[in-house]
């Protein structure tokens, strides 16, 4: 039997030993009907039986399990982390994919067809036929206000919001705003308050009424959970503070030039700082001199 | 023939009028470890009219908690009804209803002050988020709105403003328990359910607490039922009285009768020990 790594090293054996993606069928099956169910009830956390992977847990293996489900040979896949397609991680992910499967590696957003992210969403609009699948720590948008697992999934079940409203007040009367950065809740089909894992704000507008499939998956919580095309997401606001995303005033990408990109901040040798596009792609794209489409409301 | 009480509220003119709240048959039976059966309370039948306060006085252990535990949903009684007519038009038991319905009747038909405000407040959250949580609950989505409510609230129990934003768990026995008192008025709930609001607290803070809610009832018109041992608050309070033990009601009338010439001997006990 051939270890993970011979696998990786060696394409022409990859299946040898090993299902085809990795995960045996009965799993892909399961995670497949579990989707079905997502698809069907937007924002609703599905559990279904989350594998082993040749990664740790908290490393992506929800986003693993749902992209090992769903790729096929003809896809082409594109793994993100943090924005970046260099990742040690992104790299490592993308990899195993391919050479589980045949499919094609891309770093190209628009060239994808199944993309697996962590903690962004692409700058770049994404279109009817892609899908985005995005690694979730905490599925759980209730976890800060209710320590019982029951008692949430009887407070979903009831659409009972109010303590989470009352979070949201709290913040606000303590910090003068709601200071949820990453993972700003949101609320599903006007129905399901979601976690849409801890992307920055820059993308939660993103989510509303996009023409991609957006897929959640938790490997260690084992939740999966859907936001199919053209569904309202709505950000949890206050009528007198609405939402709103970062903004960065006066800066630009330091490589690109671009400014309606989400920004990173990083030091720099002589203690300063520069400021760079988080989406390396886009920011490529627009050095290379091509159109890039980022409006992703109309 | 009509006699005030000695609260000044005139007992409200029941002659066709329909009641807030119609109990019947209320029993609560728990099993103890051996298996015996332990009555709570059993076949409890009242009504409450709109702007009336209703006392239920007994001993500890006469079932008169578990009455309002009934009422509030925080137990399930064994049988019995209750038509709450703020509740689906009083067409429904109040026990049959589903869980939603259950929140709904806790958050904006009824309200419930505990003895231990820690059973009441969330002291973790604000004095002021305690109120909001009503009225979130209620759909309102304007920050400014519920501070607003909320200032309003705790104005009237008298809770200092620049404590609005502290967390009840710094406040003192009396303060936690006016807190608690201006979050059951949060929403205008049809029916305040008072637990023993006094007992555990020192008597000259007693005194302003039962001012408060003797003030509140009179501005606001305020239908409740208050249940306490001592009949003092009972004198003070309610224009009507249940007299409670051993899970039965013994003795049902105007307070003031009942303090003048109560006919049970359970009662006249009670009375005699009162100390005028």
């Amino acid at each position: 039997m051939s270890s993970v790594s011979t696998l990786l090293e060696d394409r022409g054996a990859a299946f040898a030993g090993y299902s085809f993606a990795f995960l045996d069928d009965m799993a892909k099956r399961e995670i497949r009907r579990a989707i079905l169910k997502g698809i069907a009830i937007p924002g609703h956390q599905v559990p279904f039986g989350s594998r082993e992977m040749p990664i740790a847990r908290g490393w992506g293996t929800g986003g693993l399990q749902l992209t090992l489900a769903l790729v096929g040979g003809s896809d082409v896949i594109k793994v993100i982390d943090q924005g970046d397609d260099a990742s040690v991680n992104a790299v490592n992910l993308r990899r195993l994919i391919a050479k589980t499967t045949g499919a094609t590696e891309t770093l190209d957003t628009a060239a994808a067809t199944l993309i697996q992210t962590r903690h962004r969403i692409p700058e770049e609009v994404m279109r009817e036929g892609q899908v985005l699948i995005l690694q979730v720590p905490i599925p759980e948008p209730l976890r800060l206000v209710e320590r019982s697992v029951a008692a949430a999934r009887s407070m979903h079940a009831e659409m009972d919001y109010s303590r989470m409203w009352l979070a949201l007040y709290e913040d606000i009367v303590r910090r003068g705003e709601v200071s949820a950065g990453a993972g700003y809740p949101v609320m599903v089909n006007g129905r399901f308050v979601m976690a849409p894992s801890p992307i920055p704000r820059w993308d939660i507008p993103k989510l509303d009424n996009a023409r991609c499939l957006f897929l959640f998956g938790a490997g260690r919580e084992k939740r999966i959970y859907v936001v199919p095309p053209f569904t309202k997401v709505e950000p949890l606001e206050f009528d007198d503070y609405p939402f709103d995303t970062e903004h960065f005033d006066g800066k630009a990408c330091a490589l690109s030039g671009v400014t309606d990109a989400y920004l990173v901040e990083s030091p720099t040798e002589d203690g300063g700082s520069r400021w760079t596009a988080s989406d390396t792609n886009y920011a490529d794209k627009v050095l290379a001199g091509l159109e890039v489409d980022t409006k992703w409301k109309r | 023939m009509e006699a005030l009480t000695e609260s000044g509220i005139r007992p409200p003119d029941t002659a066709g009028e329909q009641p807030l709240l119609r109990v019947e048959g209320l029993t609560k039976h728990y099993q103890s470890a051996s298996g015996s059966r332990i009555v709570a309370c059993e076949d409890v039948t009242f009504d409450v009219y709109p702007g009336e306060v209703l006392g239920i006085v007994g001993e500890s252990g006469s079932g008169k908690s578990t009455v309002l535990q009934c009422l509030f949903q925080d137990v399930i009684p064994t049988s019995g009804e209750a038509y709450l007519s703020s509740f689906l038009g009083g067409s429904r038991n109040i026990w049959d209803a589903d869980r939603r319905e259950r929140r709904h009747l806790r958050t904006h038909d009824m309200s419930m002050v505990y003895q231990n405000p820690r059973q009441g407040l969330n002291l973790m959250v604000t004095a002021g988020g305690n109120i909001a949580e009503r009225l979130l609950a209620a759909e309102w989505r304007k920050v400014a709105d519920i501070r607003a409510k909320a200032s309003d609230y705790l104005s009237r129990t008298e809770v200092p403003l620049d404590r609005m934003d502290d967390f009840p768990a710094f406040f003192s026995g009396g303060m936690q328990q006016r807190v608690q008192i201006a979050k059951a008025l949060a929403n205008n709930p049809a029916l305040v359910l008072l637990d023993e609001l006094t007992t555990g607290l020192d008597v000259s803070v007693q005194a302003g607490v039962l001012d408060l809610v003797r003030d509140i009832q009179h501005r606001l018109g305020m239908t409740a039922i208050v249940v306490s041992h001592d009949l003092g608050v009972i004198r003070l309070l309610a224009d009507r009285t249940l007299v409670m033990k051993d899970g039965h009601v013994v003795e049902a009338g105007l307070t003031d009768q009942i303090l003048e010439d109560p006919q049970h001997p359970y009662t006249q006990l009670l009375v005699n020990c009162v100390t005028h």
